[in-house]
């Protein structure tokens, strides 16, 4: 078995540390996602899902325990090596879609290839390819505010979609949509996992939704406390 | 990205127009002052220097000049002395100047009136011809650069020889002599005082508005006086004067002479010769000297209004780090979630750089425009005033209105290190933020 997307060790997350107000929130978790697997993440409020895909994500780092992403250390990388892995390996999707406000759905989907260290060629034909897989090209030229939750959704995951990432990280990506536009946001993933392979973790707080994924991670109060479905 | 960089900074500020538009306000009046008071600067400086040079080019004026007394007790019983024959300038002198600065003198321009006439036709009582009867040194006139029409200028020879020979006007020529060659043609004029002398016309110069004064056309054409030029030495003769010096003159300069130097040269030699002379001494100076005058008024007023400019542009770079930082803090989200897309901090801090300055640049472009715009009306009317002040050269006075272009690209320079200065301190904070933070800034 070739290396693990993901591979967590004993991460501990902790907030106000060394203060008087210090809070634990992840208590060691323990977590290895293989390539290719579509893995949904539940759990109560507050329970540590959003700190979690943070860390997984790279936009945080774990007070302790060590995290590899694709066999790298990520923990002790630098900022600029940390913002180049985001760009790169990881595709974001958001419960409140993070679209730039003054960009087209186009412009938007081509942001990451902006930062990306390597020129690309062709960016407007592929954020084009893009969009095109996620039914929108003929919004391309639509700035967010005027598509609808379902469009900016579909925009965002076309955006997340772009650099090719190891693995799309979606936190309640349905959470800001009708359960009808929740299930064909739902239904692209899917998509993407078994035409493509991604490999995709997702928040959700839906039963229902996590209940279509191969394998359910539940956290309770800051701990994995059930994993079903994994390790084919 | 450079480019993509500031085209999102132009959908920024355009998508605020107002605020972007108060936030520059500082950065258009500092620029379009210091824009506004080169224009006219420059427009007065080079209309002058035009004008000065289109007039023939580097002239030293003097005169003989009576000693004034240095004490009150004197100037009590003083009297301005009259002046002797010796206290004239003579033509050896003036030969003696040029032989000592030949680098620096090429001529004298001086100019005696003998009086007006009458030329009269003794053949036909009706045909005459009014004239103002001018002595010139010869290189007067090819200073003043008048043309000839017919035959040839006034000599050195003639003057030196007080030669009877005079130059007409065509357009008198063109009457008077009904269409005969007046080139050897002998006239008599008839002075005011009676007296009758007799000249040959050698030439015929071209009537100049500019030179000799606009055409009075009140008067029938018959009737119109035109200038007739005789040479110096032959009107001090005919003056009956035992003057042959002069005691108020130009010295025409080489091209290539600097004026200064050629005025305090002039000074020197003429105190040596005067050295002895109780009453009297000479005189000289020249335009460039005014000129320079103006020049160093106008600098002046350039540091001066460059000073305020510096302080509105200061004022401005504070708005616009002010605004920067407002801009920053609403768009902390942004700035989030192009870190999580894998923008690092260098290129968040270029990015806000690179608004500021875009920001300040267009406030400076509008401030040239705003600049040259109201400069150029204003240089344009102080170039009417200088005409009207000195309306007896109105012809000569070339008016040039530009903007300067250095003030132009140091207005541009200044606006983008304004940019810079005031916009790095927003755009490193931007830079300086954690990602997670900003993502989930409310
Ligand atoms: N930046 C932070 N500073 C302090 N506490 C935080 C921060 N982020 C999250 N928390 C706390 O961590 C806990 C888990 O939050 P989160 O991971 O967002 O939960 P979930 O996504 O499962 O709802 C909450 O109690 C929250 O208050
Ligand atoms: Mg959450």
């Amino acid at each position: 078995m070739s290396e693990p997307v993901i591979r967590m060790e004993k991460i501990i997350k902790t907030y106000y540390e060394g203060k008087p107000n210090e809070l634990e929130i992840l208590h060691g978790i323990d977590l290895t996602v293989n390539q290719g697997e579509f893995v949904s993440i539940v759990g109560e409020s507050g329970s540590g899902k959003s700190t979690l895909m943070n860390i997984i994500g790279v936009l945080d780092r774990q007070t302790a325990g060590s995290y590899f992403l694709e066999g790298q250390d990520v923990g002790g990388m630098s900022d600029e090596v940390r913002s180049a892995i985001r760009n790169r390996r990881i595709g974001f999707v958001f419960q409140n879609f993070n679209l730039l406000p003054r960009a087209n759905a186009l412009k938007n989907v081509m942001v990451p290839l902006m930062y990306g260290e390597t020129k690309v060629k062709d960016q407007k034909e592929r954020a084009m390819e893009m969009l095109a897989m996620v039914g929108m090209e003929e919004r391309a030229g639509h700035r967010p505010n005027e598509l609808s939750g379902g469009q900016k959704q579909r925009v965002a995951i076309a955006r997340a979609m772009i650099n090719d990432p190891a693995i799309i990280l979606a936190d309640e990506p349905t959470g800001a949509l009708d359960s009808k536009t929740g299930h064909m946001v739902m239904d692209l993933f899917h998509r993407l996992h078994e035409e493509q392979g991604k490999t995709i973790v997702l928040i959700t707080h839906s039963q229902e939704l996590a209940s279509e994924t191969q394998r359910i991670v539940t956290l309770l109060d800051g701990e994995i406390v059930a994993d079903k479905g994994g390790a084919r | 990205m450079f480019l993509e960089n500031i085209k999102e900074a132009i959908t920024s500020i355009f998508s605020n127009k107002m605020r972007s538009l108060l936030t520059m306000l500082g950065i258009i009046i500092g620029i379009s002052s210091v824009i506004i008071i080169t224009t006219i600067g420059g427009s007065i400086q080079s209309t002058l220097t035009a004008t000065l040079n289109s007039m023939g080019g580097n002239t030293v004026s003097a005169y003989v000049e009576a000693r004034y007394p240095e004490t009150d007790e004197e100037w009590d019983t003083w009297v301005y002395p009259d002046m002797t024959d010796e206290d004239y300038v003579t033509q050896e002198m003036i030969d003696g100047l040029i032989e000592a600065y030949p680098d620096e003198i090429s001529g004298i321009a001086a100019q005696s009136n003998l009086g007006y006439g009458q030329i009269k036709d003794e053949t036909d009582a009706d045909n005459y011809a009014n004239v103002s009867v001018a002595g010139i040194t010869p290189e007067y006139l090819d200073y003043m650069k008048v043309e000839m029409y017919a035959g040839r200028n006034l000599t050195k020879t003639d003057n030196e020889t007080q030669k009877k020979v005079c130059v007409i006007a065509d357009t008198m020529a063109e009457r008077y002599f009904d269409g005969r060659d007046p080139i050897g043609e002998k006239v008599s004029v008839v002075l005011s005082d009676g007296s009758i002398h007799d000249f040959v016309v050698v030439g015929v110069y071209k009537y100049n508005q500019a030179l000799f004064g606009q055409v009075d056309t009140s008067i029938p054409e018959k009737d119109r006086s035109t200038m007739m030029i005789i040479p110096l030495q032959t009107c001090f003769k005919l003056q009956g004067t035992d003057q042959t010096g002069y005691d108020s003159f130009n010295l025409l300069l080489t091209p290539l002479a600097d004026v200064e130097q050629a005025t305090a040269d002039i000074t020197s030699y003429f105190d040596k010769i005067y050295a002895d002379n109780e009453n009297f001494h000479i005189y000289a100076y020249n335009m460039q000297s005014d000129l320079g005058m103006i020049n160093t008024v106008l600098n002046v007023i350039t540091v001066a209004v460059s000073g305020i400019a510096a302080i509105s542009l200061i004022v401005g770079g504070v708005g616009v780090m002010n605004i920067m930082l407002v801009s920053i803090t609403e768009r902390t989200r942004e700035i989030g979630v192009r870190m999580a897309l894998g923008a690092k901090r260098r290129t968040i801090r270029q990015q806000f750089v690179i608004e500021a300055i875009v920001l300040c640049l267009i406030g400076g472009t509008i401030g040239i425009l705003i600049g040259v715009g109201i400069g150029a009306l204003l240089g344009t009317v102080a170039g009417f005033i200088i005409q009207n002040m000195y309306a007896e050269y109105a012809n000569y006075i070339i008016m040039e209105v530009h903007p300067s272009g250095s003030a132009i690209m140091l207005s541009l320079f200044f606006s983008m290190l304004t940019g810079v200065f005031f916009g790095y301190y927003p755009a490193n904070k931007a830079a300086k933020m954690e990602v997670i933070d900003a993502l989930r800034y409310e």
